[in-house]
C-alpha cells in the first residue's frame, strides 16, 4: 500500500492530463462552432449524429461536424484518461488496493457503454 | 449565424454566472437551453453533462497540482458516483420529461432557498486572484475554493479506508458516504448537475473532511461522474455536437471571465437577482411539468 521511498506524487501528471485534455478538447470544440457559425449554420438545425468511421472524412474535409465530435468525445473520455494514468501511477508505486478501485471505475463507465449500445 | 452566437453568448452568462456564485453550471445551461432555445430537456442534460466536464477537468487539473483534492478518497467516492451516474443515465431515457422537469424545479427551488439563507449570514471573506483556480465555482460546489492552500494529501500505512484521510482528519463512517455519492451521480445523471451540492456536504458533514478539501475533491469526481453518464447520452443520441459546441466554449469563457471577476462584483445584488431568476426558472419548469408551458 505504501509507494516506496522515490515514489513521484501522482497528482502533478493527472493535472497534466486534465487539463491537456481540457484545453485541446475544448480548441477543437471551438474550431468546429467556428466552422459551423461562419456557414450560417444553426445550432438547432439538428446536427449529425457520431460516426466513428466518417470522423477522418470530416476532418479532413475541414466540416463542423467533424471537429465538435472529436471536441466531445475527447472532453467526455478525458476524466476516464486521467483514471487510466491513476491506474498506471498506483500500479508502478505498489498500491494495489487503489490500482483495484481504478479498475473498477473504468469497469463501471465500460458498463455504462456497454448498456448504452445494448438499450440505444 | 444568430442562434449559433446567441447559443455561445449563452454559454459566457451562464459560465461568467455560474462561476461567480459558486453554482453548478448545469444549474444554468439546462434552463437556458430548454426554455431559451426550446430543445427537449433530456437533450439540453445531455448537453450539460458535457459542460459540467469541461469545467470540472479545467479545475480539477488546478486543485490536483495545488493539492488541495483528496486524490484516493475522490477515487473511492467516485467509484459509487459513477454507479449512480451509469444507473441515471439509463433512468433518465425511461420516465416522462416532465418528471424530470419537475425533479428541475424542486432543484431550483432548493437552490434558490439556501441561497437566501445564506444572504443573511455575514459575508465571507474574498477569495484572492492566485487562490481562486480558473472555473473553480462552476462545477456544482457552494461557496468553493474561500481559502489559503491545503498542505499536501500524504498517504498513510494501513488499509485502504486508513490511507483515505489527510492532515489533520481521518475520514469516518464511509459507507454512508458512499450510499450518497450513488444518490449524487443519480442526481447528476438525470439532471445534467455536477452533483457538488451533495458530495461537498457528504464529505464535509459525514466524513468529516474539511471543506476547502471537500470541495476540491467534490470538483475531481464530478469529471469521472458526468463522464459515465455523458457516454450513455451519447451512445443514445442524447448529445447534439451542434448544440454542445457553441455552449461548452461559451461556458468554458464566461468561467474563466467570471473566475477572474468573482471578487469585484457586488456578490449581495448578485445573487438577489440570481434568486429571482432561480425562482422564475422554477415557475416555468413546474408549468412544464404540469404540461401547461
Amino acid at each position: 500500500m505504501t509507494p516506496g521511498p522515490h515514489a513521484t506524487a501522482l497528482e502533478p501528471a493527472l493535472a497534466r492530463v486534465l487539463q491537456a485534455g481540457t484545453y485541446l478538447s475544448i480548441g477543437l470544440v471551438a474550431v468546429g462552432s467556428e466552422l459551423l457559425i461562419s456557414a450560417g449554420g444553426s445550432p438547432l438545425a439538428g446536427g449529425p449524429a457520431l460516426s466513428l468511421s466518417r470522423l477522418p472524412a470530416d476532418l479532413l474535409a475541414l466540416r463542423p461536424e467533424g471537429f465538435l465530435w472529436l471536441g466531445v468525445l475527447g472532453i467526455v473520455l478525458t476524466p476516464a484518461l486521467r483514471v487510466v494514468t491513476a491506474l498506471l501511477g498506483f500500479w508502478r508505486r505498489g498500491e494495489r488496493a487503489m490500482a483495484v478501485v481504478a479498475t473498477l471505475i473504468l469497469a463501471v463507465v465500460a458498463a455504462g457503454v456497454v448498456s448504452g449500445l445494448l438499450t440505444g | 449565424m444568430e442562434v449559433g452566437l446567441l447559443m455561445l453568448a449563452g454559454g459566457i452568462a451562464a459560465g461568467a454566472f455560474g462561476s461567480i456564485l459558486g453554482l453548478g453550471g448545469g444549474l444554468l445551461i439546462v434552463p437556458l437551453l430548454t426554455l431559451g432555445f426550446g430543445l427537449p430537456l433530456r437533450e439540453a442534460v445531455g448537453v450539460s453533462l458535457v459542460c459540467v466536464i469541461v469545467t470540472s477537468s479545467a479545475s480539477a487539473g488546478v486543485y490536483l497540482q495545488r493539492r488541495q483534492a483528496n486524490l484516493r478518497l475522490g477515487m473511492v467516492l467516485e467509484l459509487f458516483t459513477a454507479a449512480g451516474a451509469v444507473v441515471g443515465g439509463a433512468v433518465a431515457f425511461l420516465i416522462d420529461e416532465r418528471l424530470l422537469a419537475a425533479l428541475f424545479a424542486l432543484l431550483l427551488v432548493y437552490v434558490a432557498v439556501t441561497m437566501l439563507q445564506a444572504l443573511r449570514q455575514p459575508a465571507e471573506e474574498p477569495a484572492t486572484d492566485d487562490e481562486t483556480p480558473p472555473h473553480a465555482h462552476l462545477a456544482g460546489e457552494p461557496g468553493a475554493d474561500r481559502g489559503t492552500r491545503q498542505p499536501g494529501i500524504t498517504e498513510q500505512d494501513g488499509g485502504l479506508v486508513a490511507g483515505l484521510g489527510g492532515p489533520g482528519y481521518e475520514v469516518e463512517r464511509l459507507p454512508a458516504a458512499a450510499l450518497g455519492s450513488v444518490g449524487a451521480g443519480i442526481a447528476s445523471a438525470l439532471l445534467g448537475i455536477g452533483g457538488g451540492l451533495i458530495k461537498v456536504p457528504l464529505m464535509h458533514l459525514v466524513l468529516g473532511v474539511p471543506l476547502r478539501v471537500a470541495t476540491a475533491t467534490s470538483n475531481l469526481m464530478i469529471g469521472i461522474t458526468a463522464s459515465a453518464s455523458a457516454l450513455v447520452y451519447l451512445i443514445r443520441g442524447g448529445i447534439d455536437a451542434y448544440v454542445a459546441g457553441p455552449t461548452a466554449v461559451g461556458v468554458f469563457v464566461g468561467a474563466s471571465i467570471g473566475s477572474r471577476l468573482g471578487h469585484r462584483v457586488g456578490q449581495r445584488a448578485l445573487r438577489v437577482l440570481f434568486v429571482l431568476v432561480l425562482v422564475y426558472t422554477a415557475i416555468e419548469m413546474a408549468r412544464r411539468a404540469a404540461g401547461i408551458a
